[in-house]
């Protein structure tokens, strides 16, 4: 069967879509899917960061669609999952390397090796944004809970429907459920209020983020990180299945949690 | 305006006929001109004939068909369309600027109209779904907004201060009717009810929204 092609875009940077994009490809790995994920953001290249991969590249994605180099000799092969490569992005170039048409080649390429191709897109809504669009068979926001992210995921969605994807779903990251409780954060309802449409996924804020992110570690790998789990619901929903949403306890509402047990 | 989706034809059709039916939308859309935006789509002379029956029954008459206005689409659908029948051929999508309040030109948009796009039409704007902040709807005549209106909206774009803005959620980052302008309370209100926004006096006024033809008081 042939894979999707699923790209990962925010307007906005800063939001999480490099870490989501590394975490997601975990997740769907840790499925026994074939998964590789590719960095679009040529010249700010930082998926192979996050995945702990930096070391092993020797070619990129601008070399095999030069000519330089064959796909397979590209593909980094992750050093714990064994279902899970990475494509990296060149460091040396900017986005103009490459072309729509380039990039719809290379994915259809892709496809027939893997079930998931995910597709780490550049902030923005110039060139990189749409190269890395042009392919996508499905279209993810990530979002964080602030106005102006929103504000940019609102505009990418309006980009994403004029180019005739079907309808974009939505990964809301670094929530805080205690910010929310105490009205000072935009919730889940805020957000798809504006945005409408489908959510497919919520991640709690989760400060191992970012030590697992410099370690080049990415948390799906653990099973007790909160962030982690998100991820995981996120790829079983990807794949179909019907996974509940969960309400977060986040880590300082303990108090709280022990006040419950003495009322009982 | 009315954009057809994608989809199979006769779902299209079934799903632009539950939302004529729903409630109120009868006496809104009462003999309204319509102009229909394609999509990707390639109509067949008889779909529009349909088209044009179902439009009839809600007192609706089809004064146009119009080709999508994105770039891209554009080109693919020139390569592929059939040519549309020359009796509802237009070239220009917007008509003529009505001079009396009893004219009905009007532009439907059925969709959440979102940050960074924006509708500009000579007649009324009338949307159906949201218009969110970041977005702008700048009409001629009035413009009405069946759904939460939170953009940058113009009424009377052309000096006309009789324009009115009327939305079920009256809430737009800015309102600006004929030259005045006016920014939304910076506290939130709840509930929210339908209201509309004129001039009186001189001023803009906001309203519960109980009559739309009570122009001017």
């Amino acid at each position: 069967m042939a894979g999707r092609i699923i790209t990962l875009t925010s307007g906005k940077g800063g939001v999480g879509k490099t870490t989501a994009t590394a975490n997601l490809g975990v997740a769907l790995a840790r499925c026994a899917q074939r998964v590789v994920c590719v960095d679009a953001d040529i010249g700010l290249r930082n998926l192979d960061v996050v995945m702990g991969l930096e070391n092993r590249i020797v070619y990129d994605l601008v070399d095999v669609v030069e000519g330089r180099a064959r796909l397979r000799q590209a593909l980094i092969k992750d050093k714990r999952l064994p279902e899970l490569q990475l494509l990296p992005a060149a460091q040396t170039r900017d986005k103009s390397a490459v072309t729509e048409k380039q990039m719809i080649k290379l994915c259809e390429d892709l496809r027939k090796e893997f079930d998931f191709i995910l597709i780490d897109s550049p902030a923005g809504i110039e060139l990189g944004f749409r190269n890395s669009i042009a392919p996508a068979d499905e279209v993810i926001i990530v979002v964080t809970p602030e106005v102006s992210a929103v504000r940019d995921a609102d505009r990418v969605i309006g980009l994403i429907e004029a180019s005739e994807k079907p309808a974009p779903r939505l990964i809301i990251n670094r929530l805080r459920p205690a910010m929310v409780r105490r009205g000072e954060m935009l919730d889940t309802a805020d957000i798809l209020e504006v945005l409408a449409i489908e959510l497919l996924g919520i991640v709690p804020e989760d400060e191992t983020i970012i030590t697992a992110t410099n370690k080049g570690q990415p948390v799906a790998l653990e099973n007790r990180s909160p962030a982690g789990g998100a991820f995981m619901r996120i790829a079983r929903r990807l794949m179909g299945e019907d996974v509940p949403f969960q309400t977060f306890e986040d880590s300082s509402g303990w108090l709280e949690r022990l006040s419950h047990l003495f009322k009982r | 305006m009315v954009t057809l989706g994608e989809g199979e034809w006769h779902t299209v059709l079934n799903h632009l006929a539950a939302q004529l039916r729903r409630p109120g939308a009868q006496a809104f859309f009462q003999g309204a001109r319509v102009f229909l935006e394609t999509g990707t789509r390639a109509l067949e002379v008889t779909q529009i004939e349909e088209l044009i029956a179902l439009l009839a029954q809600h007192g609706m008459t089809l004064v146009a068909v119009s080709e999508p206005s994105s770039q891209a689409a554009l080109q693919r659908v020139h390569a592929t369309l059939p040519p549309v029948p020359e009796t509802l051929a237009v070239k220009e999508a917007a008509p003529p600027h009505p001079d009396t309040a009893n004219e009905t030109y009007a532009l439907l948009v059925q969709r959440t109209v979102r940050s960074g796009q924006t509708y500009q039409y000579a007649g009324t704007i009338v949307v159906i779904g949201d218009v969110n902040p970041g977005a702008q709807v700048i009409a001629e005549g009035d413009v009405l907004v069946w759904g939460k209106l939170r953009g940058v909206v113009h009424a009377g774009a052309a000096g006309n201060v009789q324009a009115i803005v009327g939305a079920l959620v009256l809430a737009p980052t800015q309102l600006r009717i004929g030259h005045l302008i006016a920014r939304a309370p910076e506290e939130k209100r709840t509930p929210y009810f339908p209201e509309v926004a004129r001039v009186r006096d001189g001023r803009i006024v906001v309203e519960p929204w109980t009559e739309i033809s009570g122009r001017g008081g």
